[in-house]
């Protein structure tokens, strides 16, 4: 529920028991007071009434708004509402009973007045009042609506900046300044958020970076160290062997390193340079890297290049994406070695034959993710991919059906 | 090519220097090692050399300055630069000032070797510019080699591999170390060690058919040598 409908709907309910309640109250508290005003009336006829009143023409006052009966005690006098029918039709009357008492009898005298005319005055100061809240309420309503309206819109638009606020795009949030104290205070607290956060990320990019470099010289050190101990003469075929391992994991830990550096490069924007090239051109040279592998392995490559799709990226960043797509599709080939490529409406499939994967699908484009029959691959080739597709909003799309099936959208 | 290599190292990890020195001692080059660029900047007034192997991130600063003064001094001294940083913009602003080749760390030794000798050539001119060993004549510019005065037809391949052994002749060189020479820039990791097998046996057989001792030998389970008495 958006905040001026919770507001406004708080606003009607009170309103509407407000009315409610009010309005009853001022009909009763201004009939009240009308009540009395006609209670004075009433007393000012029974004193005229009583100055003309005689003990032997008692009766001959009964009329039409003054009643007179007989009874055989004294009666307290006494205020008290009564509805009369007469030609059919209820008519409400206010009425003062007192007693009289002659010689020998006690006689109770009722002396009425009509409400009517006080019931309507009644219903037309409460409907005025009332029609005069409802304006008044109504003007409330939407100057209310409007100032939170104006308000709310500073708020979205800080909603809206931090929406579109990405850390990895390199820009720094700029919120607008307001007056309002409180949204004032929410920005500038949001911003100083932002401005944390961002430089960590900078910091955390940066350190992995260096971190990186700094493993390098070492990893050299090693190297340097393995191969002088590797021309030794008088070494065990054992130990020989277990150098050569040592070298292998140093080179395997190295390569590990720079593809680390490189996707914490292509998640800097490192790689901005943007030029337009066909994907098809770009296929061919890479395939032309791999065509001894392909028939070391014997596999079979079919092509299938229905359009000649051009995308504008940097150069690098796409022959990297096509060549570990490639790579990938090599290198994880079973016995049937079949690879398959299409370009078709933009979009750019690569199909391996392969075995099922040992881990979870979702799983195929994370870091680090390979299968346990692999032990050479370093799991990274496609993750590289994956930082590349986001780069470029490119969408990447993986699914299997016997065959391993990688799919990049180019115009999504 | 009897004349010794002069090689000036500027490097400030130790035991990387005392190890590059060892190699390059090991094979036939004289190495005169700094770990500063003051102290580099001294040897450089003094001394001529034939190549330079310069580390980027000194303890006085960057090895690209020493670029240029060397490069005055000599146009022909050949500059290697060594980094761990495998950035492209390090490297483009590296070779715009002069420098002949950039290797990333870590390296293999026998790269190195290979790179060397290989800038060495391509920079002293007057040099006869083919290779010789025994019944072996190896023209790397036009990659040609022949055996006993006959062209042996190799693949561009099977060319650099030999030149590769022949540069690092007398040493081990692993199956990760091969594998790494062969593969090239975008083929990396993991992909090579068949290849790497099937280009020397492809290599070897072809030798073999002209005449040509076998040079290359199997050291088992680790990977080959290249055996010159």
């Amino acid at each position: 529920m958006k905040l001026i409908t919770k507001s406004s709907l708080t606003f009607i309910s009170a309103s509407v028991l407000f009315f409610l309640v009010g309005s009853i109250i001022m009909y009763f508290s201004v009939r009240t007071i009308f009540s009395s005003n006609l209670n004075d009336t009433l007393l000012e006829k029974k004193t005229n009434l009583v100055k003309q009143i005689e003990p032997d023409n008692v009766e001959r006052f009964y009329s039409n708004d003054v009643f007179v009966n007989k009874i055989n005690s004294d009666i307290p006098s006494s205020f008290s509402d009564t509805v009369l029918i007469e030609s059919g039709k209820y008519i409400l009357y206010r009425k003062i009973d007192f007693s009289y008492f002659t010689s020998d009898q006690y006689y109770k005298i009722s002396v009425l007045e009509p409400q009517k005319k006080t019931d309507i005055l009644v219903s037309k100061i409460v409907i005025m009042n009332v029609g005069l809240a409802f304006i008044f309420f109504l003007i409330l309503f939407f100057v209310n609506r409007h100032s939170v309206n104006n308000t709310l819109k500073i708020f979205y638009r800080t909603i809206s900046k931090l929406e579109q606020f990405n850390l990895n795009n390199n820009d720094e949030l700029h919120l607008d300044s307001a007056q309002l104290f409180e949204i004032k205070k929410m920005n500038s607290v949001i911003q100083k958020m932002a401005d944390t956060i961002r430089k960590d990320f900078e910091l955390q990019k940066e350190y992995t970076e260096n971190v990186s470099h700094e493993l390098q010289t070492p990893l050299a050190v090693i190297n340097s160290k393995v191969d002088e101990l590797m021309q030794s003469d008088n070494l065990t075929k054992q130990q020989m062997e277990q150098l050569a391992i040592l070298m292998e994991t140093t080179n395997r830990l190295s390569k590990i390193n720079q593809a680390l550096i490189f996707l914490t490069k292509i998640d800097n924007r490192f790689y901005t340079k943007g030029s337009t090239f066909s994907v098809n051109q770009l296929l061919k040279e890479q395939l032309d890297l791999f065509e001894e592998s392909i028939q070391q392995k014997n596999i079979k490559v079919t092509l299938n290049l229905l359009d000649t799709t051009h995308i504008y990226m940097d150069k690098y960043l796409a022959e990297t994406m096509i060549n570990n797509l490639v790579r990938n599709a090599i290198s994880h080939n079973n016995d049937i070695k079949e690879i398959n490529i299409s370009i078709e409406n933009n979009c750019f499939i690569i199909s391996n034959s392969g075995d099922k994967l040992t881990f979870p699908s979702d799983k195929i484009l994370d870091r680090f993710s390979k299968s346990t029959t692999n032990k050479k691959s370093l799991g990274i080739g496609l993750s590289v991919v994956k930082s590349i597709c986001e780069l470029y909003h490119f969408e990447l799309q993986y699914h299997y059906d016997g065959m391993h099936h990688f799919s990049v959208n180019f115009k999504v | 090519m009897d004349k010794k290599i002069n090689v000036l190292l500027v490097e400030d990890e130790m035991e990387l220097a005392v190890s590059t020195i060892r190699f390059l001692k090991e094979n036939n080059f004289n190495c005169t090692h700094k770990s500063t660029i003051k102290l580099a900047l001294k040897e450089i007034k003094n001394n001529s050399f034939h190549a330079a192997l310069l580390d980027l991130g000194l303890p006085d600063g960057d090895g690209l300055s020493l670029i240029k003064e060397i490069k005055n001094k000599n146009q022909e001294t050949g500059v290697i630069i060594v980094s761990a940083k495998d950035a492209l913009n390090k490297k483009v602003e590296a070779l715009e000032l002069g420098a002949d080749d950039y290797l990333t760390k870590p390296f293999f030794f026998p790269e190195l070797n290979a790179r060397i000798k290989s800038l060495v050539r391509r920079l002293n001119m007057e040099e006869n510019k083919k290779i010789v060993l025994n019944e072996l004549t190896l023209f790397p510019e036009e990659m040609k080699v022949l055996v006993h005065n006959k062209v042996v037809d190799l693949t561009s391949k099977e060319f650099s591999l030999l030149l590769y052994f022949i540069s690092n002749q007398n040493r081990v060189l692993s199956k990760t170390i091969l594998g790494e020479f062969m593969s090239s820039n975008y083929e990396d990791y993991g992909f090579s060690d068949d290849l790497v097998y099937t280009h020397i046996k492809n290599l070897k057989k072809k030798l073999a058919s002209s005449d040509c001792p076998e040079y290359i030998k199997n050291v088992y389970g680790i990977g080959y040598k290249f055996l010159v008495d």
